[in-house]
């Protein structure tokens, strides 16, 4: 093993530890009754549940359905906001249109809409994966777009002269040039989409770990809700660590994936 | 059928706008440009450094639109890039995210050529420019040089009927620089094509071309032309010839007496 990385072995070896601290002061103070077990239940309840969850499968219910509607909506985001990105860059009609209502989009907070949505297309899986998609669809397309307004003109130039269509040029060229602030759109919308899951979940009921949560909050069952926490903070993770490992596969190429 | 001109280019001025505050005005680059290039010759221009060459390269590779006067080729007159006019851009301008058998295999592809002929061709071009064995790397995996040899063999390979070469060969190393322009000069006459190439030196210049521009400073216009009247067959003994040395003399006079009158215009 090389210096470095015994170093880097030893760095990981001691952010386990300070974690390792952080959970066992926890547990103390629980167990010895410093704060009160029902508002703050010691890890080893919230993992046992975890495992007896595990165990019935309620868990992979839960899980499933939530990593199904964030997936989802957010997949749906995703093939809408990135062409339209695209085109907004590249034709002046379609920004004409659209770079109005994506700067008032933007900022917005999707989650006001919750209520409307609730009205129109009742609290059932269509009317939560609209919102994850509807509040996904803001990062993604303002990341594309400009991205895809920034792009150098020297390939474009290239492909041109080496005999590429309009169309071709769209497909082959602006896309790869883009798609590193593509994937940093995605990357933004990605938790955006998790929150938006979770809160929907929450307000619509309908299972989910967002709807399991707020069914042991209703029941007082506070290891319930630490049980809801750890497993979205592993989904997120999960999900996450997935579209790192995406952008590292899909920009081989790029100076960002080359060791110095 | 054929007009005897490979490229017409008659009064071609170009202003670059400016940007608001800084430099409002904008910049005028060429000056009611008068050149003409003949069918199949190869042409080299010179001119000091800001005095629209890689401008003259864009208007007539159609990369820019024409703003007044005429750009023509055999094909009539130029409106868009298109493969008939290829071109190696000052700073390469390679694909990034295609590796190097990628990036050269582009032009061909778009020709419609079947897949393993792309190949092929491509491979030959890649060791023809020396880069055989970084077929899978990346540009940003290479020196300036290499990616500039990519470059260079992506446009060939394509072997377009006008060659446009914006300093070609300015990041290569002596030896390699010699050995290249020895292949292109071969290339050039064995598929017989016009040639506009920008350069800073002189002697390249002068060994590689049937004529020579030497564009004023700027804004640019054509100043003075010269046929280097040294015959198709340009080899080591080129070099020593005596015609060779005192056309380097007279031209490298030429250009320093523009570069002079650049820095004069206080840029
Ligand atoms: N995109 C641009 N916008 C504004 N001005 C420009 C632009 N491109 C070039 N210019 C200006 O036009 C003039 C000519 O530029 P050009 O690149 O054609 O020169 P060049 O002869 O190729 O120089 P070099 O030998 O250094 O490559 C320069 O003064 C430059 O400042
Ligand atoms: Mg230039």
């Amino acid at each position: 093993m090389s210096p470095l990385s015994l170093i880097r072995h030893r760095d990981r070896l001691l952010q386990a530890l300070v974690l390792v601290g952080l959970v066992s002061v926890w547990e103390l103070s629980s167990r010895a009754g410093w704060v009160h077990p029902f508002l703050l239940p010691p890890p080893s309840d919230v993992l046992a549940r975890l495992f007896a969850d595990m165990q019935s499968g309620a868990v992979f219910v839960d899980l499933g359905l939530t990593l199904y509607r964030a997936v989802t909506g957010f997949v749906i985001a995703a093939v809408l906001a990135v062409p339209l990105g695209i085109l907004m860059a590249r034709r002046r009609g379609v920004q004409w249109f659209f770079d109005p209502l994506i700067s008032i989009g933007f900022p917005m907070p999707k989650i006001a809409f919750v209520p409307i949505f609730i009205l129109w297309f009742d609290i059932y899986d269509t009317s939560k994966v609209i919102m994850i998609t509807f509040s996904c669809f803001f990062p993604i397309v303002t990341a594309t777009y400009s991205g895809t307004s920034h792009i150098d003109k020297w390939p474009l130039w290239s492909a041109r002269s080496l005999g590429a269509s309009e169309s071709e040029l769209l497909r082959e060229i602006i896309l790869p040039l883009a798609s590193p602030a593509i994937l940093t759109g995605l990357q933004i919308a990605l938790p955006v989409g998790m929150i938006t899951t979770i809160v929907t979940e929450m307000l619509m009921g309908g299972s989910g770990v967002g709807g399991a949560m707020i069914a042991a909050g209703r029941f007082a069952d506070s290891v319930g809700v630490f049980a809801g926490i750890i497993e979205i903070a592993i989904l997120g993770m999960v999900v996450i660590r997935a579209l790192d490992w995406l952008r590292a596969r899909l920009l081989v190429w790029h100076p960002e994936n080359r060791a110095h | 059928m054929t007009a005897d001109f490979g490229i017409k280019i008659e009064g071609v001025s170009h202003a670059y706008p400016g940007t608001q505050g800084l430099n409002a005005a904008g910049t005028l680059a060429l000056k009611q440009t008068d050149l003409l290039i003949r069918h199949h010759e190869f042409h080299a221009l010179l001119g000091p450094s800001g005095c629209g060459k890689s401008t003259l390269l864009y208007l007539i590779g159609g990369f820019i639109p024409v703003q007044t006067g005429s750009i023509s080729t055999q094909k009539g007159p130029v409106t868009a890039p298109g493969p008939d006019r290829s071109i190696v851009f000052q700073n390469f301008a390679l694909f990034p995210w295609k590796t190097v058998l990628e990036n050269v295999m582009y032009g061909l592809q778009k020709k419609g050529l079947p897949e393993a002929e792309c190949r092929d061709i491509a491979q030959a071009h890649i060791k023809l420019v020396q880069l055989s064995g970084f077929e899978q790397a990346y540009p940003s995996q290479l020196s300036g040089g290499m990616q500039q040899r990519a470059a260079i063999a992506r446009t060939l390979a394509v072997d377009p009927d006008i060659l446009l070469m914006d300093e070609p060969f300015g990041a290569l190393d002596a030896q390699t620089r010699r050995v290249m322009q020895e292949e292109l000069r071969m290339i050039w006459k064995r598929r017989p094509k016009t040639v506009v190439f920008v350069t800073h030196d002189v002697h390249e210049a002068v060994f590689l071309a049937d004529r020579i521009s030497i564009m004023s400073a700027r804004p640019g216009r054509i100043e003075h032309q010269i046929d280097t009247g040294l015959g198709p067959e340009r080899d080591e003994s080129t070099l020593t010839d005596r015609r060779f040395v005192e056309l380097g003399e007279q031209i490298w006079r030429l250009v320093r007496e523009q570069a002079v009158l650049a820095s004069r215009g206080g840029l």
